[in-house]
C-alpha cells in the first residue's frame, strides 16, 4: 500500500529541460548520460514533475492535480501513484 | 557514444583525382577552417613535420586568427594516477552489417587538474602511431603528442580529427550529428539517423535533381546569430567545405511508402539526441547539448520519416512543405 505522506524529490541524478509545457529528463549514472533511458514527459507529466519539490507528498500532489483536470480523486491517485513509481526507477528520490 | 566515421568509394571525380596527384608537402605550421571554426596546427620546436591528408587540403585557409592552436609535440604523455578515466570507446568496425569490436580501447578521454586529456590509436597508421592531446574548455592553445610520428605525420589522422571537431562543438553549445544536409531551391533538409537508416540513399537521391549536398553522412550544426545552420566535415578526400541554413529536419528510416509525422517537441529533442555524437560525462555538458538541441527544435519542425529510396520522396516532401 503506497504510504500517501511520502515525500518525493528530483533525483540529483537527472538532467531536465522544459521544451514548451513538456520535459524532456535525462538520467546521469556515473556522470555518464544514459540517453538509451531518456524520458519525455507530456503537459500532465510535467505537471506532476513540478509539483513533486521534496515538500509536499503525495496525497497533496493528488489534491492538485485533481483540481487541475478536474478528475475524480481515484483515477487522479492511480495516475500520480503509477507515475510516481515510473519515476522512482531512475528519475526521483523519496525523502 | 562516438560512432566511427564510415567511409565511401567515391564516384570518379577528376579534381579530386587531381589532387591525389599533388602533395601537400611538409609544413611546420597550418590553419584550417573546418565548420566556420579556425583551427591552428604548429610543430613545436623539436615536434615533426606536418603533412595533412588530402581530405583537409580545402579547408586550409591563410587566416592568422584562430579559435584553438594545436601544437604537435615527439613523445607520449601518460595521465597521472590520480586522473580520473571519464569515457572509453571501444574500436568497432561495421563489416557486412555486423558490428566487430577490434579493441576495448580505441580512445579514452581523462580529467587531471582541470585539464583534459585525450588517448587515441590510430587504426589506419600502420606505424602504430598513438597520440594523447592535452586540451581545457577554457584556453585555447592544446598540446599534442604523438608517439611513433616519424619526421613527418599527417596530426589529424582518425579518429583524432572527429573527436577534435566534436570537442570544438561541445565548447561551442554546437550539434554533431549523423545526418545527411542537402539545399534545393532556397531551403536546408537534413536528414538524421544512424547507420544504415539511408542517409546516403537519401543524398543520392536529391543529388540526382541538382541539390547541394552539404555532406551524406556526418554534420555539423551551429546556432549563427539565431539561425541553425549545418556544416559538413571533411571525412572524404573530395569533400568541399559546404553550409546551408537548415529549414526542415527528418528523421529518417527506409520503408515502404512515404510517410512523415510531426514530432512534438519533447519527442523531437529525444529523438534528435539518439542520432547526435556525445561523450557527456558531467551534469554541465549533459545540460548544456540538452539546451542546444531544445532550441534547434524549437526553432525547426522535426518530423520521422518513412521513404521509398526514389525520387518520389522528393515530390512527398516538397509537397508537404
Amino acid at each position: 500500500m503506497t504510504d500517501l505522506k511520502a515525500v518525493f524529490s528530483h533525483s540529483p541524478d537527472v538532467v531536465t529541460r522544459k521544451t514548451g509545457d513538456e520535459y524532456v529528463l535525462v538520467p546521469v549514472t556515473n556522470n555518464i548520460a544514459d540517453m538509451e533511458s531518456l524520458y519525455t514527459l507530456n503537459e500532465t507529466g510535467a505537471f506532476i514533475w513540478d509539483l513533486i519539490d521534496g515538500k509536499k507528498n503525495i496525497e497533496e500532489i493528488i489534491l492538485r492535480f485533481t483540481r487541475e483536470y478536474d478528475i475524480d480523486h481515484r483515477s487522479a491517485s492511480e495516475d500520480v501513484i503509477s507515475f510516481l513509481n515510473e519515476m522512482s526507477k531512475y528519475l526521483i528520490i523519496k525523502i | 557514444m562516438y560512432n566511427s566515421v564510415s567511409y565511401r568509394e567515391s564516384s570518379v571525380d577528376f579534381y579530386s583525382l587531381y589532387m591525389q596527384k599533388e602533395q601537400i608537402g611538409r609544413m611546420r605550421n597550418y590553419n584550417l577552417n573546418i565548420a566556420g571554426y579556425n583551427i591552428r596546427i604548429e610543430s613545436a620546436e623539436d615536434g615533426p613535420d606536418l603533412v595533412p591528408s588530402q581530405r583537409f587540403r580545402r579547408n586550409i585557409v591563410q587566416i592568422p586568427e584562430y579559435d584553438v592552436c594545436i601544437r604537435v609535440h615527439h613523445g607520449s604523455l601518460k595521465p597521472k594516477d590520480d586522473a580520473e578515466r571519464l569515457f572509453v570507446a571501444p574500436y568497432v568496425v561495421e563489416i557486412n552489417g555486423y558490428k566487430i569490436t577490434r579493441s576495448d580501447n580505441f580512445w579514452s578521454v581523462y580529467r587531471q587538474n582541470g585539464d583534459m586529456l585525450l588517448i587515441t590509436n590510430f587504426p589506419e597508421s600502420p606505424s602504430g602511431k598513438k597520440a594523447m592531446l592535452k586540451f581545457s574548455f577554457a584556453l585555447r592553445e592544446w598540446d599534442l603528442w604523438i608517439e611513433n610520428a616519424g619526421s613527418e605525420t599527417d596530426p589529424l589522422e582518425y579518429p583524432l580529427d572527429g573527436l577534435i571537431l566534436y570537442y570544438l562543438t561541445a565548447i561551442n553549445s554546437d550539434i554533431m550529428i549523423h545526418a545527411s544536409g542537402v539545399y534545393y531551391n532556397g531551403h536546408g533538409y537534413l536528414f538524421s539517423g544512424v547507420s544504415g537508416k539511408g542517409k546516403t540513399t537519401m543524398a543520392m537521391i536529391w543529388d540526382n535533381i541538382g541539390a547541394q549536398v552539404i555532406h551524406d553522412d556526418r554534420l555539423i550544426i551551429r546556432n549563427i546569430d539565431g539561425v541553425f545552420r549545418m556544416y559538413n566535415t571533411p571525412v572524404y578526400k573530395n569533400d568541399i567545405p559546404n553550409n546551408a541554413a537548415i529549414d526542415r529536419i527528418f528523421l529518417i528510416e527506409h520503408g515502404n511508402e512515404n510517410k512523415m509525422t510531426l514530432l512534438r517537441e519533447a519527442s523531437s529533442v529525444s529523438q534528435v539526441i539518439a542520432n547526435c555524437i556525445q561523450h557527456n560525462y558531467s551534469q554541465e555538458m549533459i545540460a548544456r547539448f540538452l539546451g542546444s538541441v531544445s532550441m534547434m527544435c524549437s526553432k525547426i519542425p522535426v518530423a520521422t520519416l518513412s521513404f521509398k529510396p526514389d525520387r518520389s520522396i522528393i515530390e512527398y516532401i516538397l509537397r508537404n512543405e
